[in-house]
């Protein structure tokens, strides 16, 4: 896509652009020849003339636009990159996106940094001890084979992080020839208590959530605008939300036990006991029953004996406070009651999730604000997905020893499986491992051979977001530039070629990994809507656009109101010994730590406490005080697996028996932005899982702190006064009842 | 120019935009956050390091106070005693915020930051000796220095990274102050394409790197002198004059309905950044 006025430029100059460019370009050569007796430039490695036969679009000084898909996250935002001189700049938003809507969040736009980053994988390196030595891919595609030889498909697995699109079929194609069915998907952060709790309450796992068209929002530890799910897309919503229907602006309440961007928006932040979400939902519903609105018998009866008083004494939630929030739900429908994971990071993490989903069925939310989403019609597409629970069961596997042959992708267990399970000790008894990697993270370290991968800004691809924003759509990821390094290779590549290894026959049609993209999604460019259109129209159209939309078929929202197997426990005693509770936060630039390496995102403070480049212990200003902490004094922090040490930072925003510390930092590898910078919690989360779905419980850690003896100062943005605007008109605020929204612009 | 002369013509020198002889036309830029619709995300910042060649200082320099972040976001907690921040936290997008009658520019004593005709406090970076007057003098502290050679520092541009560079944009070397420019170098290519279509450049037609980014478009950006911009619109909706130190809105005994105001507006910088009030529901 070259941008339009570019595209005027062109249409008014005199004569033809070639020639003027050639002109141009041999005039150069002239004077570079006469001028220095050297025909090139930069130590003789390219021509002056390399313009001349420059590739489309490509002229001097002008930027050009190509549309692709952000690979930084998995919510699949439409990005469109700006190329100049054949080098990627920037991300910005694909204007045309469903999802993002020509917006960016910080992360995405990093993906530059991932893709410019310094320390790159660049060689195929085979393990000849502690170091790595290079080979060439003959040689690794060869061994490769060779370990394979002989082995069963029950002792190769695959371990990989989320997949979706064409990389999925391929990937399942090659496990399929090796006769191997171990296919672990493990993405640390996954919303997979969630899912399940939605496919029981709703019928599909992941409905659309329309945040723009409720009047009030409450949230129980969802941090939409931060890390959950779709962030831009739900930024955009909440937007329109905040702006209201008739001026009536959207009410957002966040209940929660550490404050999260989300509750930070908040018009009432609820600080609740750590794991009684779930209590508190079958309070409002117990309140709503009694004011009127009807509930059907079973869900009466479940919700029997949550009495204000007792609901108040268990959550920490004030009866007025309770009051005034059914009030609200009553008053101002519809509504939509969001549950993230801060509410399903428990043992009954699923209970918490049921309760809460019901409680969009008691307020006639459904079908409203939570709509049937439209899926793509080609089910082998669709995202693989997983969580702890499918790499508890790989530990298990690799403890017994099974598997002679391993292979790795986008995702680093030794850096966030949690510290219980002894991931890295069990992956060493893995006979051969091969990692797929960008970075030699903790993970590639381990690995035998190490195999360097395009990034996602020089690599081909399609990927199927599991959040749909409108219609179904297929996004398409397109190189924005020359590869930079020579011997790196596309997964995809990667996966045709191992796969021709075994059936060479069937893939021999297909080149590279280009060949087979463009030859599927013409097979079934009828079925996309184009059945019409020449090839070549269809495939210059759906790059040009970045995004195939489809028709898509909606699915049907089950509506199941029951309260059956609803079962919540006691709010949790205290423990004498681990009197805190664990609150590993997910922040929303460096989410599970695999972007730790890019300098942005490092330096872009967090948005609460402003800290940077570092870890940091969240504690309670009252409770700090009571435990003689100060801002800065090294903690020690150990729960009964481990135990790490991070400075203290008061903060306000968080339950006093609870304390917090983000995840993604912490590194021993990746590279030198993330090395050595703050402390990786995953190390010492307990082996607690959820009952139902047998996910980790990522909130059931407990804790305790105890200072070391040393203090150091907090490197953060925020000033002396700690965030005090001190009497100056600064950020300032007003009530909805002195405002007239309606009529400002 | 003596200094009795300063002292005797002050409101010659000490002159804010427009004036009779230097009228705004046909543009003066202007920007306009509403609060209430920022959630603090971050992403026009990150957003204002790609696009602007923003070098990544790291830990140590950091915590010496010199970050270069060009726009940042402040994150505010209540001023009265509380146990929790129940109404949340109150972010803010702080930059350069192009003073109509800017008091970094007084004090340069080199002229190296002055103001241009369509209302941009500009920075001219080879003219700067690097007194940090400037710095010094600003109000908002969005001015920043370099205390080192980025360009040629491995740690923050290394090869490849190096490749990502804006061409539009010069890297700066050591010893120059630098600041938010509006984006500057999207108004140039703007203008002057508008320039050569014979027309003034059109509401929605150029954008900052930060207001194109906001995932809530919390950000306007536009032609304050051109009717038909959002930018126009917004400042008179709310009331808010360019050129007055005191808002319609805090005449009002008893505070008015208005939400645009001005940041530090009573030390009469004339800012071009009206803000919009973060609102929180009273019903809750």
């Amino acid at each position: 896509m070259i941008d339009s006025s570019s595209i005027k430029q062109l249409a008014g100059h005199p004569f033809d652009r070639r020639d003027f460019l050639k002109v141009l370009g041999w005039s150069g050569a002239a004077v570079a020849l006469s001028g220095c007796g050297n025909t090139s430039i930069e130590n003789g490695k390219e021509t002056v003339v390399s313009y001349v036969e420059a590739a489309d679009y490509v002229i001097p000084g002008v930027a050009v636009y190509y549309n692709s898909t952000c690979a930084q996250c998995d919510a699949g935002c439409n990005i469109n990159g700006r190329v100049r001189e054949g080098r990627v700049l920037k991300l910005e938003g694909n204007a045309a996106s469903a999802i993002n809507r020509g917006k960016m969040c910080g992360l995405g736009q990093a993906g530059v940094q991932h893709h410019y980053n310094p320390d790159r994988v660049r060689e195929p390196l085979l393990r000849k001890g502690d170091k790595g030595e290079t080979i060439s891919w003959d040689k690794a595609y060869a061994l490769i084979a060779e370990k394979l030889n002989g082995v069963s498909g029950e002792q190769v697995a695959f371990l990989s992080g989320a997949v979706s699109g064409h990389l999925k079929v391929l990937l399942g194609n090659y496990l399929e020839s090796l006769g191997s069915k171990n296919l672990y998907v493990y993405e640390a952060v996954a919303p997979a208590v969630q899912r399940a709790a939605n496919k029981k309450a709703y019928g599909t796992e992941m409905p659309r959530f329309n945040i723009n068209k409720a009047k009030v929002v409450l949230s129980f530890g969802a941090d939409f605008l931060g890390s959950w799910v779709s962030p831009v897309h739900f930024s955009q919503q909440y937007a329109q939300f905040r702006k209201g229907v008739d001026g009536q602006r959207g009410v957002l309440v966040q209940v929660e036990s550490k404050m999260t961007l989300t509750g930070a928006n908040a018009d009432r932040w609820l600080v609740v006991r750590p794991g009684t979400e779930g209590i508190l939902a079958l309070g409002i519903i117990n309140a709503l029953g009694a004011s009127g609105v009807t509930l059907s018998g079973d869900v009466a009866a479940a919700v029997q004996g949550y009495d204000k008083a007792r609901v108040s004494n268990d959550t920490g939630v004030s009866v007025e406070h309770l009051d005034k929030l059914v009030a609200l739900l009553k008053e101002r429908t519809p509504s939509l009651v969001l549950a993230g994971s801060a509410a399903e990071g428990y043992a009954h993490g699923s209970q918490n999730a049921a309760a809460i989903n019901l409680l969009n069925q008691v307020l006639g939310n459904v079908g409203k604000t939570i709509e049937a989403s439209a899926s793509v019609p080609f089910p082998q597409m669709i995202p693989a997905k997983g969580n702890t629970a499918a790499l508890k069961t790989l530990n298990d596997d690799l403890a017994a020893g099974k598997y002679k042959v391993l292979f790795t992708y986008a995702t680093n267990p030794v850096f966030t499986a949690p510290g219980s399970m002894k991931f890295k000790a069990n992956l060493a008894k893995a006979g051969f491992k091969v990692a797929f990697a960008h970075y030699l993270d903790e993970t590639a370290l381990e690995a035998d051979l190490v195999l360097p991968l395009d990034s996602a800004l020089e690599d081909w691809g399609t990927q199927v977001p599991e959040y749909m924003a409108e219609g179904a759509q297929i996004n398409i990821q397109q190189p924005l530039m020359e590869k930079l390094h020579a011997n790196t290779q596309g997964m995809g590549d990667i996966l045709l070629t191992l796969v021709k290894q075994r059936e060479a026959d069937k893939y021999k049609d297909f080149a590279d990994y280009y060949g087979y993209l463009r030859g599927s999604l013409l097979t079934i460019k009828g079925a996309l809507g184009s059945g019409g259109t020449d090839d070549d129209t269809f495939w210059d159209e759906t790059l040009t656009s970045g995004i195939i939309k489809l028709a898509g078929s909606a699915e049907q929202l089950s509506g199941n109101a029951s309260a059956a197997g609803l079962q919540l426990p006691a709010a949790a005693a205290a423990d004498a010994q681990y009197s805190f509770h664990l609150i590993p936060s997910v922040t929303a630039y460096l989410r599970d730590g695999r972007h730790t390496n890019q300098p942005w995102l490092q330096e872009s403070p967090d948005p609460l406490t402003t800290i940077v480049w570092d870890s940091w212990v969240e504690i309670h200003p009252k409770k700090a005080a009571e435990l003689g902490i100060v801002e800065g004094d090294v903690l020690e922090v150990s729960s009964r697996t481990g135990s790490i040490r991070a400075q203290a930072y008061l903060f306000p925003g968080i339950h006093p028996d609870a304390i917090s510390i983000p995840l993604g930092r912490g590194h021993e590898a990746l590279g030198r932005y993330a090395k050595g910078y703050g402390v990786n919690p995953f190390q010492i989360l307990d082996a607690v899982f959820d009952q139902e779905t047998g996910e980790l419980a990522l909130h059931e850690t407990r804790v305790k702190i105890s200072k070391v003896g040393q203090r150091i100062i907090v490197v953060k943005d925020e000033g002396a006064a700690g965030g005090k605007p001190e009497q100056r008109r600064i950020a300032l605020s007003k009530s909805t009842d002195q405002v007239k929204l309606s009529e400002e612009v | 120019m003596s200094v009795s002369n300063l002292l005797e013509n002050w409101s010659q020198f000490r002159h804010f935009h427009p004036v009779d002889d230097k009228p705004h036309d046909p543009y003066k830029w202007a920007m306009s956050i509403d609060i209430d619709a920022c959630s603090g995300c971050n992403a026009c910042s990150v957003a204002c390091y790609a696009e602007n060649n923003i070098p990544v200082v790291g830990k140590e320099r950091f915590q010496h106070g010199q970050q270069m972040h060009w726009m940042r976001i402040e994150r505010y907690w209540p001023d009265h005693d509380f146990d929790f921040p129940e109404q949340g936290a109150e972010f803010l997008p702080m930059m350069c915020q192009q003073c109509e009658a800017a008091p970094c520019e007084t004090v340069c004593p080199v002229g190296a930051t002055n103001h241009t005709a369509d209302g941009l406090n500009s920075q001219i970076y080879n003219r700067c000796i690097g007194s940090r007057y400037c710095s010094a003098n600003c109000p908002f502290k969005v001015r920043y220095f370099n205390w080192y050679d980025y360009p040629t520092d491995e740690t923050v541009w290394p090869a490849e990274m190096n490749r990502q560079l804006n061409p539009d944009v010069s890297v700066r070397g050591k010893g120059v102050m630098e600041k938010c420019t509006f984006c500057v170098q999207r108004l140039r290519a703007a203008e002057v394409t508008a320039k050569g279509e014979g027309r003034i450049v059109r509401e929605g037609e150029v954008q900052t790197a930060c207001q194109q980014a906001c995932p809530t478009s919390a950000i306007s950006f536009g032609n304050l002198v051109d009717p038909e911009s959002r930018v126009h619109k917004q400042w008179q909706a709310q009331q808010v004059e360019m050129n007055v130190d005191e808002q319609e809105k805090d005449k009002e005994p008893g505070g008015s309905h208005l939400r645009g105001y001005r940041i530090l507006e009573e030390l009469r910088p004339y800012p071009s950044v009206m803000y919009l009030e973060r609102v929180r529901e009273s019903a809750i």
